[in-house]
């Protein structure tokens, strides 16, 4: 059972057998069962997606510098927004951190060979494949320009949306098959290959949160999925479903799109919520606070999940009795919501809290979504929504949480495990400049736009009035969103640079305790000899400092729990 | 509780634009104003709380050079501690859930005694009927001032959303049914009314005035408008056209020869009195003109084309138009012929309009004209 000592790959030497060396060649790495592998593809893709996501985001804001828009006609703009939102939803954030990270650490943190159904697994990446270029065929099949909620009649009309909606519909449909899969694949995993020791309350809280998203993934994506499949047929062959003209009811579309894309909003946040978790315990060197809230708390947000999907529609013409009660069950999702905030500022009391680039963002996040949640209580609340519906507040309230939060704690999550996906150090020098960056110029993005919304500024705008006084606000906007390009880009640059000439990373670097800081970085291909047993993954006072190895290691006075669990 | 909310809005009376919300001209929108400032001074204190202890932590508990040893004897749980912070902001919701309530049922209840004004939405323009007095406006909604006025809406093709951020009023306008919103405007002027559920190419173009009038100016404006085509000789009815009804037309059809979702008004007539405008199903202008054809009469090319879009799209568009059939009186759709006859002389060379344009006083349009234009 020394296996999981992590002591036992002292020094920097490389490994010569890891799961990147393991076997070579493209196919190898195309048709591979490793996990590890997968979920590097997966990040290889993601980042892809993110970084086309991100022109078009860019663009967007060129285009809203001036009122009468700058760079692009109504089309071009309605198109650019429109593939802006459903790459990042469909392509970027909802596989972000289960299908990348999740694939990558989940298994390791169980002490587990594998998932439970690794072919299933390739099999979801390869779907994820298939529904990406089904968004590429829309592109030259007509265009896309819907908006990512292919909101009824417009999407069915073939003589206002543009042509691109069915391949469109099937690439979201096939995407959602992708995610149902890896989320089932998880579920099956965490029931059945936790270690000796690891009861469901000494998991590390990155996994309670999979899990509780991994639930959501198959339970509400088959709902988007029919609903779907019913706007194809209705725009393919005429059958009246949401279409009035045809007897259908357009409202109805909304409640099914929304029964999934709600939900769908916690399978983007809960796992961000888990990163910051585990990244807050670990680079506080702190016994996470209040362990059993905050899992709980993610299982209540999973639930209360299912039952809002009523407030995206408000203004929609829904009864006002439906309203009322949507706007109620609302706010129960804040509570959780700040319990966890609250756990997290409590776990960094007396901490030893590393300023590092993880750590950064994991402040970063807990700074960022703390807005996002605050602004979520002025859209709940129906009196100031009916105001602030369907503009600029909106979007910066949904950026907030969507971008600011989900996808901070992924480029947190990406900094926190690349030492042991990769098995190289990046320059944190360049690490906490990017930060710094990126957290000026997301605020200075999406802050303004807050204001834009609260003074009147709609969504999906290509251009605007000029006397309305949004320009200022909008300058500022675009002027943020530079800065957080830039800020990208330099991540990008050291990543990257990592990779050649970064320092080898240590097994364990940061002086995290889960399990996947015991195998070496990169781990080898079985991840663990045997399963290993598991002590209280918050418990970091077991561990010291080693010089020699640049990390953490086992204290030797300290006794190690594959020991305890003979005794 | 609504005291409480009155309290706050009272303390802050101001119409003009605050930091956080425009300028207000309605009744509820002092209600909305209060509610907004209890939610945002809710929102500073958590936020204030947040972020004071995630410096305060990350600054005063940062590891320091060469500390490597951490204890274990740090608090992992208190009970008492996490009922309170679950308790407290769960308390405050329901609070703000209800005052939310009370404000949005004022927003949706309307007056017994209000003004009903019916609203079309149609991509991408709005028309507003006032059935008191038979009246119909483009793109521009005249109320009165200090009454509850009415809107019923309906929408001919897509969803569109009408609201005008200075009463704080805003609600979906959906095909197959009808909504409603109301409103009782406090301070003559003029406002904003925007679509903000996205329609398609020209949402962003799906923009209306509304002017608000005391009560007397406002019957004096609606007796007007109620006459103004019948008033007018027919000299001036291309003048009434461009400037009173072309506002309609205008986010499809330029008047600079540019496509757009239609074909540019420019040239238009020439092009049907000389049948060069092909359809998409092969068929010309040409085909149909002439004796005993559908479009004998330049002029029921151009009737046809407003009440019956759908009836020959032209060639390189896909007849997103809605019909006008219903929501023109017969004198409009006349003044939109002649403006079509006459573009040249109501629109500059560069497509802009003229403001005062010199189309001599005699009443019938003289027919020599119609092959010498351009």
């Amino acid at each position: 059972m020394s296996t999981v000592d992590a002591s036992k790959t002292s020094g920097p030497a490389p490994v010569t057998d890891n799961y990147l060396t393991h076997t070579r060649g493209v196919w190898s790495w195309l048709f591979t069962l490793d996990h590890k592998r997968i979920g590097l593809m997966y990040l290889v893709s993601v980042l892809g997606s993110f970084f086309l996501g991100g022109i078009m985001a860019l663009l967007v804001r060129t285009q809203l510098l001036t009122p009468e828009g700058l760079i692009m006609d109504q089309d071009q703009y309605n198109q650019v927004f429109t593939l802006h939102g459903a790459i990042m939803v469909f392509l970027v954030i909802i596989p972000s951190i289960p299908a990348a990270l999740g694939n990558f650490v989940l298994p390791i943190m169980l002490g587990a060979k594998d998932v439970a159904f690794p072919r299933l697994n390739l099999f979801s990446y390869w779907l994820w494949i298939v529904g990406a270029l089904c968004f590429v065929l829309a592109l030259f099949t007509g265009g896309l320009d819907t908006g990512w909620t292919f909101y009824t009649p417009y999407s069915i009309d073939t003589g206002s949306a543009m042509g691109g909606v069915i391949p469109a519909l099937t690439g979201v449909f096939i995407l959602g098959f992708a995610s149902i899969f890896t989320g089932m694949n998880f579920v099956v995993t965490i029931h059945r290959l936790r270690p000796p020791g690891m009861t469901w309350f000494r998991m590390p809280l990155f996994l309670w949160s999979i899990y509780a998203t991994a639930i959501i993934q198959v339970l509400a994506t088959p709902v988007l999925g029919i609903t779907l499949a019913l706007l194809a047929v209705e725009r393919a062959f005429g059958i009246g479903i949401f279409n009035p003209a045809l007897g259908g009811d357009p409202v109805l579309y909304q409640h099914f799109f929304w029964f999934y894309s709600h939900p769908a909003v916690y399978i983007m946040i809960l796992p961000g919520m888990g990163i910051i978790s585990d990244l807050i315990a670990v680079h506080s060197h702190r016994h996470i606070f209040g362990y059993s809230f905050i899992a709980w708390s993610s299982v209540a947000i999973a639930v209360f999940s299912f039952l809002v999907w009523g407030h995206h529609m408000f203004t929609s013409g829904q009864s006002e009795l439906v309203t009322v009660v949507f706007s109620f069950i609302t706010f129960s999702v804040a509570i959780p919501s700040a319990v966890k905030v609250f756990n997290w500022l409590a776990t960094m009391y007396k901490g030893t809290i590393s300023w590092n680039t993880p750590m950064l963002y994991g402040m970063g996040f807990i700074f960022i979504f703390t807005i996002g949640g605050l602004t979520g209580l002025h859209l709940g609340t129906l009196g100031t929504d009916v105001h602030l519906h369907d503009t600029y507040f909106v979007v910066a309230h949904f950026h907030y949480v969507m971008m600011g939060s989900a996808l901070i704690a992924f480029i947190g999550g990406i900094h926190h495990w690349w030492p042991k996906m990769t098995g190289r150090m990046y320059s944190e020098l360049w690490g906490r400049i990017a930060f710094t960056l990126v957290f000026i110029g997301f605020n200075l993005t999406f802050f303004s736009q807050f204001m834009l919304g609260s003074q009147g500024m709609p969504r999906r705008y290509a251009s605007y009035p000029e006397d309305a006084g949004f320009q200022l606000y909008h300058i500022l906007s675009t002027c943020g969103s530079y800065v957080l390009a830039l800020g990208f880009f330099i991540t990008a640059g050291y990543l990257i640079q990592s990779l050649i000439g970064g320092r080898r990373a240590p097994a364990n670097p940061w002086g995290g305790r889960s399990l996947e800081w015991q195998c070496t970085s990169p781990p080898p291909h079985d991840n663990f000899a045997e399963a290993p047993t598991v002590g209280d993954c918050y418990d970091f006072s077991v561990l010291r400092w080693d010089e020699n190895e640049q990390g953490y290691v086992w204290r030797e006075d300290v006794s190690h729990p594959a020991n305890e669990a003979h005794t | 509780m609504m005291s409480l909310l009155t309290m706050i809005g009272a303390a802050a009376p101001s119409k003009e634009a605050t930091f956080w919300m425009p300028e207000s001209a309605s009744t509820v929108a002092p209600m909305v104003d209060g509610l907004m400032d209890f939610i945002n001074i809710v929102c500073y204190i958590f936020f204030a709380l947040v972020v004071a202890a995630l410096f305060y932590f990350a600054i005063k508990y940062r590891q320091r050079e060469g500390d490597y040893t951490f204890d274990s004897d740090g608090p992992t749980h208190n009970m008492a501690l996490e009922i309170t912070w679950t308790g407290i902001p769960t308390i405050i919701v329901i609070v703000m859930f209800w005052l939310g309530m009370q404000t949005y049922m004022d927003l949706r209840t309307a007056p017994a005694n209000s003004y009903d004004v019916n609203v079309t939405a149609q991509k991408w323009s709005w028309t507003f009927q006032h059935p008191e007095f038979a009246v119909t406006e483009a793109n521009e909604l005249t109320v009165p001032a200090n009454r509850p006025v009415r809107l019923i809406m309906a929408s001919q093709d897509v969803l569109h959303s009408l609201y005008v951020p200075a009463f704080r009023v805003k609600q979906d306008v959906v095909p197959g049914r009808y909504t409603s919103l109301w409103f009782e405007a406090t301070e003559p002027g003029t406002y904003q009314l925007y679509c903000a559920e996205y329609c398609g190419k020209d949402h962003s173009l799906m923009l209306a005035t509304v002017h608000v009038l005391p009560w007397d100016e406002y019957q004096t404006k609606m007796g007007k408008l109620a006459r103004e085509y019948e008033d007018i000789p027919d000299s001036q009815l291309p003048a009434y056209a461009i400037n009173r009804l072309y506002n309609r037309c205008a986010s499809c059809h330029s008047l600079d020869g540019s496509s757009g979702t239609g074909p540019s008004f420019k040239g238009l007539w020439d092009r049907t009195v000389n049948g060069t405008t092909e359809f998409t199903n092969g068929q010309s202008v040409g085909d149909l003109s002439g004796p005993g054809g559908e479009y004998e009469l330049a002029e029921n090319y151009i009737r046809s084309s407003i009440v019956q879009p759908q009836r020959h799209v032209v060639q390189g568009f896909t007849g997103a138009m809605p019909s006008f059939q219903g929501q023109l009186k017969e004198r409009q759709i006349d003044a939109l012929v002649l403006m079509m006859k006459h573009l040249d002389q109501v629109v500059d060379a560069d497509g802009n309009i003229i403001e005062s344009p010199n189309l001599g006083g005699d009443d019938a349009a003289e027919p020599e004209q119609e092959g010498a234009s351009e």
